[in-house]
């Protein structure tokens, strides 16, 4: 049909009155929904293989979950434009949100879904647990909080920071939510910097209790999840004082309200309020005035308090008890990293499948509008985001597997590559989220669409467990004590990746070619390259800083630059090298191949956007060109694959939002 | 291939009725048959002289099912490769019909079972009468709910779609409309009115046709007194659980609690259906709730074949000696029991199978540009 005539069709169409449903005899012409999945090329590669390779042996256990979600009427199913969609009600109430992620909680424990949740042994108990809270926060955010602090903070406190009297008496109780946990660390005045909290708790021999104080408004616990409406018992961090010694910060369990519901006598609890996302959990502020617990209530693994009084411990060392004392407490970190994947997997979903389905302006009048995913510019949006994300889910994977495989020699590099992970995923996450939303223009803004919503229910998991730029401080710091200490005992250095620092520099070619910016080895080469002068820079600028008498605290301050270079130039070398691990266990064929694409994608992407490279001179200004073609090629050849590779994140349809699928008919009047 | 009489058509203008024609066998699908109605549905798609598909069977049934008394006497004969080639081209059947350009109206007289149920419900409307009765009642016989129905079970409310796919269950009319399987539920008698006002009103509108239905529906054809579809509460707290051990100890703890003829005869299908068949049919509908209408060929087709190939469990052969042939109704399933049914067993049937000759179901190419919006969304 000719062009004209087929738009003043469609407009004279809207400008009649909507048909009524007994009087259709003549079919309107309007802009069609293609499922790309009909228009699409076949993937070459199997999806579900892909899907193995980050799911693993949870696979089974994550499905499960989502067709428990799926088909129970708790979880808000919706049907748009013939599909079941289902999604929170972000515009009923704050009450009504936390009402609503209790009841959810209630009907995955009714099932027994978490029967065993402190039993399950080992590593596969580990990735069991981390399976189902990474899963239900797909759903909702506030759904994952709610149980990870019940769970992996509560619980995990009682599990790792207690011994077995607190394991007999809270454990059971845990499990069927009689007794609802809660996570009191974080103060007004101190997050972070848990060592500086101020709540105090005394001892009093002649009752056997220990008294626990809030002294300044500054010490009020904040933003305590779990504790404005719902938990009855919170894990208290506080400094501990015996005749009148500061011990250090310590955790105790104190009840805060009765199995009614009411706050307890010496608790004062008040609201955090609304927040700007994941309002389904109550996030509470609590203030303890002389409240008195039983002495076994001190969470004593690593130190206890005698009847009569006395300090025992058999770490003498306060600084070496703190961190043998939260070290279990990483698991956190695991799952803020696993979760923040997932939901850059449903943002990446709705992008890219709207981009394949959604035309916008024909090149030559009279011929279709263009595909959005055929725009070069709208691959560049997508396609590197896409094939980082990949890269980021292996690494996650690595960290779980490290975290689930740890023993006490391990402990320092799970805390250093969890936190580099947690900053790098979380980060990634958020700029994934917001290139999405706009990437679905006006749609990213519809709340039904997730993409726009979901940046402010994750925003704050840049923020806890761990503010991002303070971890990323950490990772420059370890990786100083590593290279000193190794070079003090005049041994090559181990761990944490850094062996390639015994090996001379590797040399990049002067000028690269398209096929050399491939191979695994350019793309080690320049990673490596990056991290180790980077460090060595760091090493001599502290010296330089040191030599002038100036206190290491002061050092570390000042140096925060090139600190975070070392952090990111770290992270990055530790992705590519699980990458490339991930896939040395594919066989020959489709699907290495299209890994081999995306890890050059995933290299080639740092290599554009990471200013160090060119600020430090790894690459001149000739092959920074060079890398920039690349990156075109590069989303030219993904852009066939891009369905597929959405596909293959395992998100079911349901937990999209309907702009992934049939938009033209979810919008249609009759859906009004 | 030579027009057979098993499938009768009859033409009323734009209306093509098409009448499954084998009464003896309760028009029972045979190859032929298959053959048939992928050829006739394939060529209607392109003919702009059919606007409507009708789709009933002749005498007291609309389909009993895939003939697999005859697929597997064709293993017999050869291999059973002879089976694979009847269910790729039986499951392309029930892609076609799932994603079909035109509407396909079924006028569901009598049983409806497997392979009926795949000729049937994937279509647009679905309308039942007093004296439907539906099953699918794989398990029993070592096989699993195939034809497409780890996606339309999967996708009933709650946790209903296992319930009737481990059990086999009968639904009759008036369940099939409340749980969403039919579309509408016609009386019987009203029944050719309906096929005349279709044909009259020789139209491809999906809401013309809606209408002229509702005009002859039961919109609320009352559940009996004891229906199944009251147990809802009690099959979503069963139904939903991971395995099949732990469903059916959940029915247990029913029964202790509340003992009476639903839950004794629920747990006793479970304990008589051949435990591999019961745990691939579980994994099976699991999946196809992920997944789209294709997928869930594709993934049922390696199943189907891992089936007949025999390599873990040859139920479905034994089954088909007990119920279909010797009919003693007394299978021996091997493995005997749920516990013997390992995870790496189950894990098997839904791999490609491991055999140069085989390959995954190919799905036709469907039109891009005029598929309906309940073909899309099925994708």
């Amino acid at each position: 049909m000719d062009r004209i005539n087929f738009r003043t069709q469609i407009i004279s169409g809207h400008l009649q009155p909507p048909p009524t449903t007994t009087d259709i005899l003549h079919v309107i012409p309007c802009l069609s929904y293609t499922p790309p999945e009909l228009t699409e090329p076949e993937s070459g590669f199997n999806t579900k293989s892909l899907r193995k390779l980050l799911d693993g042996q949870s696979t089974d256990i994550i499905d499960y979950i989502f067709n428990l979600m799926i088909q129970s009427p708790l979880f808000s199913p919706k049907n748009r434009g013939g599909k079941v969609f289902i999604a929170p009600d972000y515009n009923h109430s704050m009450e009504h949100q936390r009402e609503m992620t209790m009841r959810r909680i209630g009907y995955l424990r009714d099932l027994g879904l978490f029967n065993g949740w402190f039993e399950k042994p080992g590593p596969d108990g580990d990735l069991w647990r981390f399976a189902m809270a990474e899963t239900v926060s797909v759903f909702d955010h506030s759904l994952g909080i709610k149980l990870g602090v019940h769970f992996f903070l509560w619980g995990g406190a009682l599990r790792f920071m207690g011994t077995k009297r607190h394991h007999d008496k809270w454990f059971n109780p845990t499990e069927t939510f009689e007794v609802k946990g809660c996570f009191a660390m974080t103060e007004l005045g101190h997050g972070s910097n848990v060592r500086g909290i101020e709540t105090i708790t005394r001892y009093d021999a002649s009752t056997g209790e220990f008294i626990i104080n809030t002294p300044y408004e500054s010490a009020q616990k904040y933003w305590i999840g779990g504790a404005a409406n719902h938990a009855t018992h919170t894990i208290v961090f506080s400094q501990l004082e015996i005749n009148g010694v500061n011990e250090g910060v310590h955790a105790f369990i104190a009840q805060i309200r009765d199995e009614k519901g009411n706050v307890c006598p010496n608790v004062r609890i008040a609201d955090c309020g609304h927040k700007i996302g994941l309002n389904g959990v109550d996030n509470g502020r609590i203030w303890f005035d002389n409240l008195r617990i039983p002495r076994e209530n001190l969470l004593n693994s690593v130190a206890d308090v005698s009847p009569d009084g006395k300090y025992l411990s058999a770490i003498k060392d306060p600084d070496q008890r703190f961190a043998a004392f939260l070290a279990p407490l990483t698991s956190g970190r695991v799952t803020i990293a696993a979760s923040s994947m997932n939901t850059t997997k449903v943002g990446l979903a709705t992008a890219i499948r709207y981009a394949l389905s959604r035309r916008a302006f024909s090149i030559k009048p009279n011929e279709p509008e263009v595909l959005l995913l055929d725009y070069p510019s709208h691959q560049r949006r997508l396609l590197p985001l896409l094939s980082k994300t990949y890269a980021l889910s292996f690494a996650s994977n690595y960290l779980k597997m490290i975290y689930v495989k740890r023993t006490p020699e391990s402990n320092k590099t799970v805390h250093v590559v969890s936190s580099a992970l947690k900053a790098v995923l979380t980060w990634h996450c958020m700029r994934t989220l917001q290139e999405c939303r706009e990437a679905c223009g006006g749609q990213g803004i519809k709340t039904e669409n997730h993409v726009g919503h979901l940046k402010s229910e994750y925003d704050v998991q840049l923020t806890f467990e761990g503010d991002n730029n303070v971890l990323m401080q950490q990772i420059s710091k370890a990786l100083l004590a590593e290279f000193l200490a190794a070079k003090k005992r005049n041994k090559p250095i181990k761990g944490l990746g850094l062996e390639h620092l015994n090996k001379p520099a590797p040399v990049i070619p002067t000028l690269l070619t398209s096929s050399a910016l491939r191979t695994a080895q350019f793309q080690t080469d320049i990673f490596c390259l990056r991290e180790r002068d980077l460090l060595q820079r760091f090493v001599t600028e502290v010296a330089q800083h040191q030599a002038l008498g100036e206190s290491k605290e002061h050092i570390f301050t000042v140096t925060y630059q090139i600190a975070e270079d070392l952090g990111r130039a770290f992270a990055d070398r530790l992705v590519l090298q699980t990458y490339l691990d991930v896939e040395a266990t594919v066989p020959e064929g489709s699907l290495k191949n299209v890994l081999g694409l995306m890890r050059s994608m995933y290299t080639t992407i740092v290599l554009e956007e990471d200013a160090s490279f060119l600020r430090y001179g790894y690459l001149s200004t000739d092959n920074a060109a060079v890398v920039r073609k690349e990156v075109l090629k590069l989303c030219s050849e993904l852009r066939p694959h891009a369905l597929s590779l959405v596909g293959s994140f395992g998100i079911p349809d349901a937990f999209l939002g309907p702009i992934a699928f049939n938009w033209v008919d979810a919008n249609k009047w009759s859906e009004v | 291939m030579a027009p057979t009489n098993q499938v009768l058509i009859t033409e009323s203008s734009n209306v093509r009725i098409i009448i499954l024609n084998r009464p003896k066998q309760l028009n029972a699908l045979s190859s032929e048959m298959v053959y048939r109605l992928l050829e006739v549905f394939h060529a209607y798609e392109e003919d702009p002289n059919v606007k409507l598909i009708i789709m009933k069977g002749e005498g007291r049934a609309f389909c009993a099912g895939g003939d697999v008394a005859g697929v597997v006497n064709d293993i017999k004969k050869g291999s059973w490769k002879v089976g694979a080639d009847f269910f790729s081209k039986e499951f392309t059947l029930n892609y076609l019909l799932a994603t079909y350009s035109k509407p396909q109206v079924s006028l569901l007289r009598g049983i409806v079972m497997g392979g009926g149920a795949g000729v049937s419900i994937h279509g647009r409307f679905r309308v039942a009468t007093d004296n439907t009765v539906f099953a699918m009642p794989e398990t029993a016989l070592g096989l699993f709910p195939d034809v497409g129905a780890s996606c339309y079970l999967s996708r009933l409310p709650g946790f209903f779609g296992e319930y009737v796919g481990l059990t086999g269950a009968r639904l009759d009319g008036a369940e099939m409309l409340a749980c969403g399987l039919a579309s509408h539920f016609v009386p019987l008698e009203k029944l050719s009115l309906l096929e005349d006002a279709l044909c009259e009103a020789n139209t491809d509108d999906t809401n013309i046709i809606n209408n002229i239905i509702d005009k002859f529906s039961n919109n609320n054809p009352k559940l009996k007194e004891n229906s199944q579809y009251f147990r809802l509460k009690t099959i979503d707290r069963c139904f939903s659980r991971r395995t099949v051990e732990d469903i059916i100890s959940a029915l247990e703890k029913e029964a202790d609690k509340n003992m009476d003829d639903w839950i004794s005869w629920t747990i006793k299908s479970l304990k008589t259906a051949s435990p591999t068949s019961l745990k691939i049919s579980l994994r099976s509908i699991r999946e196809g709730r992920l997944e789209g209408v294709g997928q869930c060929l594709i993934h049922e087709y390696r199943l189907v074949c891992t089936v007949m190939q025999g390599k873990y469990s040859r139920d479905f052969f034994e089954g088909c000696r007990a119920l279909l042939i010797d009919k003693d109704k007394n299978p021996k399933w091997n493995p005997s029991k749920l516990e013997f049914v390992s995870k790496d067993m189950v894990d098997h049937y839904f791999e490609p199978l491991d055999d140069k000759d085989w390959q995954d179901l190919k799905l036709p190419a469907r039109s891009k540009s005029n598929l309906p919006s309940y073909a899309i969304s099925k994708l």
